[in-house]
């Protein structure tokens, strides 16, 4: 393998306004007229996007002090309850808390997009009181510009490649995949296919700790492995392959965000999440490596899992590809039904391209990872002893 | 050889809101026998005390149509069209596609060049069931 450049001569280049940047979209007409080789040549960073559900998100605030002080024991924000057992005044607020007075239709993430809108947010808190922090009780309203650090931490985000769901019961069923319709009614997923971040870097060649990120409408940073993290790569006899399961943890500052690309949704019967909009741009290191970034829709393969069967394993129906679900509608089990994606196609697009724009621009530099992230993890079940 | 004439047909679809006070009149029928149009109710709500709603759709050659309509406003039936009563917010609409799949007439879809929805509102038949499939709360129906 030939190194082509390196993370130091891309941002120099970067620097100068003379780097060469396409997206993860671009690169695919480039790579079948000129081939991977000359491409590797020509083509400095590849961008890619997504903009999905991602329940595991939370964002972390420092309230500051009040006079009398309180240390926060219990603290709800529009009364939806964060968690306060870190310290004075620092909670976190998660995405799929749900509210105590709105049931499923207001939560977590609706208090970090109403942040982020710089809307006003009610704060409760109690306390037992200690004797340097006498107070038990506060009551009053906060906003993104009154507190101290904002901070979005996200521990699991950017799954690589989640699975398609279905139904094969006789009952409509609420999942966080969206409503599946019984008796094979409808199929959804939900990933940005061949703009997808991790699915162009699968084997972690470029992404690690300390990449450097667009994250909701700012610049954040990869800050760790995700939760479940457990690459997996899988072939079927057709010689078909399924590359699943890397999951990032993301760190970045809630208030240089956006609405634009930072939502809270709700998905019926199921709760609140946060919809996050992610773009990481992928060196060309090597030809290695333009050969993933290459990688289209038709190329990339996932299973069709049934949601009806309440266990932790569910069976699969088989395996399919993106061009087919993004063409909206696959085949399964001699039934033709139609797809939904939930990862907005259109969005990923977007953020790709104010990516590449930022790159070309010069305000968007590389970051060498700190750290590589395993590839060689088994994700383990919760036993009941 | 004679010459066939071809007639063009129009198709519209409404939203008819009687009130009270008319709820029990023949309006619908009139519209077959008298104005000589195709009639496809796809969703009714009545209540005599507080009047009703319909979802209606008409075909039929333009004048007939026309016609049609006009008796229906004279009659001081409330007529609006899809639009008014299925608001697809496009400011809170992602593009996500979660609604596509679960609308039973195909009215939802995504672009195939810019994967962005795409509403036709002739095919909706105002049955809700993309309301609750939308994340966002981008559509409503006001029926």
């Amino acid at each position: 393998m030939t190194t082509k450049r390196t993370f130091e001569q891309i941002n120099k280049k970067i620097k100068d306004g003379k780097a060469v940047v396409v997206t993860a979209e671009e690169i695919i007409p480039i790579v079948q007229e000129k081939g991977i080789e000359k491409a590797a040549e020509e083509i400095d960073v590849v961008t890619t996007g997504t903009f999905g559900p991602m329940c595991s998100s939370s964002v972390i605030i420092n309230l500051g002090h009040s006079d009398p002080p309180i240390r926060i024991q219990k603290a709800w924000l529009n009364d939806v309850e964060a968690y306060a057992g870190i310290a004075a005044v620092d909670i976190i607020m998660g995405a799929t808390q749900p509210s105590e007075t709105h049931g499923m239709f207001y939560g977590g993430a609706h208090v970090i997009e109403d942040l982020i809108s710089k809307k006003r947010i009610k704060l409760k808190a109690i306390s037992q009181g200690t004797d340097c922090y006498p107070r038990k009780e506060i009551e009053t309203y906060i906003n993104l510009e009154s507190i101290n650090q904002a901070i979005l931490f996200n521990p699991r985000n950017c799954y690589q490649n989640y699975n398609v769901g279905v139904n094969t019961s006789n009952k409509k069923i609420n999942t966080y995949m969206g409503i599946l319709l019984p008796k094979l009614g409808n199929a959804s997923f939900s990933t940005s296919g061949q703009l997808s971040p991790l699915l162009n870097d699968p084997k972690f060649m470029t992404i690690g700790i300390g990449t450097r990120i667009f994250l909701g409408g700012a610049q954040g940073f990869i800050a760790w492995e995700g939760t479940q993290h457990s690459p997996e790569f899988i072939s079927n006899e057709e010689g078909m392959q399924i590359s699943k399961g890397g999951t990032l943890s993301v760190i970045g500052n809630l208030k240089e965000m956006s609405t634009d690309y930072i939502r809270a949704a709700v998905f019926k019967g199921y709760g609140t999440t946060l919809v996050v909009g992610i773009g990481i741009p992928i060196p060309i290191l090597s030809s290695d490596i333009m050969k993933y970034v290459a990688v289209r829709n038709e190329e990339i393969y996932t299973q069709i899992i049934d949601y009806s069967v309440p266990h932790a394993q569910r069976p699969s129906l088989g395996w399919v590809n993106y061009k087919q679900l993004f063409s909206g509608e696959i085949s399964v089990q001699g039934k033709t039904i139609p797809t939904s994606p939930l990862s907005s196609y259109a969005k990923a697009r977007e953020i790709a391209q104010k990516l590449k724009k930022e790159i070309v621009e010069g305000s968007f530099l590389l970051q060498k990872p700190i750290k590589k992230l395993p590839i060689k993890e088994k994700f383990k079940s919760l036993l009941e002893i | 050889m004679e010459k066939l004439r071809e007639i063009k047909m129009v198709r519209k679809k409404m939203i008819l809101t009687f009130p009270p006070k008319i709820v029990e009149e023949p309006v619908t029928y009139k519209l077959i026998k008298e104005f000589g149009l195709w009639v496809n109710i796809l969703r009714a709500k009545i209540d005599p005390s507080n009047g009703g709603k319909l979802v209606i759709e008409l075909k039929g050659e333009k004048k007939q149509l026309e016609a049609g309509l006009k008796f229906i406003q004279d009659a001081k039936v409330d007529l609006e069209f899809l639009k008014q009563e299925v608001i697809w917010n496009k400011e809170k609409c992602t593009d996500c596609g979660a609604c596509v799949s679960i609308c039973p007439v195909k009215a939802l879809s995504l672009n195939k060049e810019t994967f962005k929805l795409q509403f036709n509102y002739e095919e909706c038949v105002v049955c809700g069931y993309c309301v609750e499939s939308c994340p966002m709360k981008a559509i409503e129906v006001k029926f």
